[in-house]
């Protein structure tokens, strides 16, 4: 494998921004591997561009101008020499099109084939894989037409239901309802989501499991073989957008886990899948489970899987992409969660915020990985996502990583935009978390008020900084007339040590 | 010789007495009174509460003062006799776009009283639906926009006008 891998390729382009396209850049140095960063005009000095040996702007902020254009970034790749492209998640990653256009220029796509794709990234045809495969589905229709054909088979399906697109992905148009009322008052609104976000107005109708848990395997696949590397539990979610997620799942039995990896293989298997993907399941308060989707791509939370595994999947991408064998299976060991770190008001309705980096320190210390994608001094805009950095910790068992965890999101500052971090550790915090007692609708479904006032350290601290004498006129009660906003220095920036970036 | 110090946090005005002695602060708030020996480097201040030692950073820029205390941010913004440049309790909000995106639908009214977290309009943005809530009691000034409205980031949809806070006015 070491020889597959010293000259896997010339030169990588990572075709995404980010924390994801910094974290791919660190495997491809790794390996020895020159990589290149591809940016909007948004992204000027990001820190992915910096994390790369060369990089090429794409063109203007919106994504459909940069990170979505295929014809734009196929060109970097030509004029940088690389002969492969790492997709990252979300942009690209998960267009057969692209990996089409890939092929026809000569460049290696680093994931599955278009073949693959189109048959385990549309919702309908994975649905119809699974069963032909023999994976338990949920139960329900595809392509309700209407309203009034939607209502008809929620009579048979029985209720609650829920409404999804089906070109769909991330919980994009994705409605539930109780009665027939709410999915009266549900239906345009989703159809509407899935219009505008796929170009495809279709919509599923199934069955709705409560209270149910995400579980997904992570699977590894050459094109003929697959290997399963364990599961992921991505309960706690907002509006289908996980926020924490960890491995093992705390309520899952050897036995249905077993199955769920021969099914997950099994799926992989009859799609011809290569490189790495994730196949989601719904586990149900019975133990039963269903089949949800494929991520036909890296995900997210994969460093969850590589800190139980120790295996690094995007080197394994790689290495299945240059033609190499599957790693062996590994024993995965301990217990570890990671938690995202959002650019996103929690306690008023996850509105994105933005807002120049002021003060940054990450967590470190043994069992602590950060993925950022951000630096001190860096603004963070709207144009995407509002991902900000992961953080993840490994324990030797689920309490251990989960106090490690709080401890780590303790000790992280981020100054000068609001982000999730309060709600992440009223999560860790909370009881139901503790004892393994989440669901997917645990999080919206209760109230996370936050902070109900400023702690006395905070309101010292900001007394001090803004009212304390200067050093050396302790004591000079004058001092107090004059305004300390004029008095004040540029006592803000980060100093150069703050600015790294933990690994 | 104490002060008496306002912030505004989170639609609060929380307030109380502040003297400093010779590397020393103590805080009375609310019938109670925390002493701190208190250091200050750069943008970190040590704060030493009996045998309790808290690494405080902070971080000002135009929106106010950014505090980062165990793993919670608090933006808070100084009121009253002594405050900032924009202390004025009652300086209307401003709602504004969080992104490019699209009005679906507004449910402010010009005039209209609005409580903490009442919905103000949904838009449409990064293929998702927002909804914008008012920040805290007050009444609605303006409505900047229309239903359908294509708006850009950062631009004015509402102005609300916080209700007066008479503790914060004593």
């Amino acid at each position: 494998m070491e020889a597959v891998s010293a000259r896997a390729f010339r030169k990588v382009l990572v075709a995404n921004r980010a924390e994801i396209a910094v974290r791919v850049c660190r495997t491809l140095r790794d390996m020895e591997i020159p990589s290149v960063a591809v940016y909007s005009e948004a992204d000027r000095g990001a820190l992915h561009v910096r994390a790369a040996d060369e990089a090429v702007c794409l063109g203007p902020p919106a994504p459909s101008d940069s990170y979505l254009n295929i014809a734009a970034v196929l060109d970097a790749a030509r004029a940088t020499g690389a002969d492969a492209i790492h997709p990252g998640y979300g942009f690209l990653s998960q267009s057969a099109p692209f990996a089409r256009a890939c092929a026809d220029a000569g460049v290696t796509f680093i994931g599955p084939s278009a073949d693959s794709m189109e048959i385990l990234g549309d919702k309908a045809s994975s649905r119809r894989a699974a069963q032909r495969c023999g994976v338990p589905t949920i139960p329900g229709v595809e392509g309700v037409a209407d309203v009034d054909a939607a209502l008809t088979e929620a009579d048979r399906l029985g209720y609650p239901v829920l409404l999804k697109a089906v070109g769909g992905g991330g919980g994009r148009g994705m409605r539930r309802a109780a009665n027939a009322e709410e999915l009266r008052a549900a239906f345009e609104g989703a159809r509407r989501e899935a219009k505008a976000s796929f170009d495809d107005d279709r919509l599923f109708l199934e069955k709705l499991v409560h209270p149910a848990r995400h579980v997904e395997i992570q699977i590894l696949g050459d094109g003929r073989d697959a290997i399963a590397l364990g599961e992921r539990e991505c309960s706690l979610q907002r509006r289908y957008q996980k926020i924490i997620e960890e491995s093992p799942c705390a309520v899952l039995d050897a036995k249905t886990r077993a199955a769920m990896e021969q099914a997950a293989v099994a799926l992989s298997r009859e799609a011809r899948y290569a490189g790495a993907g994730t196949v989601e399941f719904l586990l149900g308060p019975d133990g039963a489970y269903y089949f949800l989707e494929v991520n036909t791509r890296l995900q997210v939370e994969h460093p969850v899987t590589e800190m139980r595994t120790g295996l690094d999947l995007v080197r394994a991408q790689i290495e299945i992409a240059a033609g190499g064998p599957l790693p062996t299976k590994p024993t995965p060991r301990g217990h570890a969660i990671e938690a995202r770190l959002n650019a996103e008001d929690p306690y008023h309705g996850f509105l994105p915020q933005t807002g120049r980096i002021l003060n940054l320190r990450w967590p470190g210390g043994d069992g602590v990985r950060v993925d950022a994608g951000v630096a001190s001094g860096h603004a963070v805009h709207a144009h995407y996502d509002s991902l900000l950095a992961k953080v993840i910790v490994h324990g030797a068992d689920r309490e251990e990583a989960r106090l490690g965890l709080i401890a780590a999101l303790e000790s992280l500052v981020l100054l000068g935009l609001t982000t999730n971090q309060s709600l992440l550790l009223d999560l860790l915090h909370d009881d139901a978390f503790a004892g393994a007692q989440t669901f997917t609708h645990t999080l919206e479904s209760r109230e996370w008020p936050g902070p109900s006032s400023l702690p006395d350290e905070a309101f010292l601290a900001a007394a001090v900084a803004l009212h304390a004498p200067p050093a050396g006129a302790a004591g000079r009660e004058d001092a107090d007339r004059f305004s300390p906003w004029l008095r004040l220095g540029p006592w803000n920036r980060a100093s150069a040590a703050d600015d790294g970036v933990a690994r | 010789m104490s002060r008496r110090v306002v912030f505004r946090w989170g639609g609060k005005h929380p307030e109380g007495a502040v003297a400093f002695q010779a590397g020393s602060v103590s805080l009375e708030r609310d019938g109670r009174t925390v002493r701190a020996d208190y250091s200050r480097d750069g943008g970190w201040i040590t704060l030493r509460v009996g045998d309790d030692v808290h690494r405080v950073a902070v971080a000002r820029d135009a929106r106010g003062l950014w505090v980062s205390w165990r793993g919670r941010t608090f933006l808070v913004v100084p009121e009253g006799r002594d405050g900032g440049p924009r202390g004025a309790a009652d300086a209307p909000d401003e709602i504004r776009a969080p992104m490019t995106g699209r009005v679906v639908s507004i449910t402010a009214a010009g005039g209209a009283a609005v409580r903490e977290g009442d919905l103000l309009l949904t838009i449409e943005a990064m293929k998702m639906e927002f909804k914008l809530t008012a920040p805290e009691d007050g009444s609605v000034l303006e409505v900047a926009c229309a239903e359908g409205d294509r708006v850009e980031l950062g631009q004015l949809l509402v102005r609300l006008k916080p209700a007066a806070d008479p503790e914060a006015e004593a």
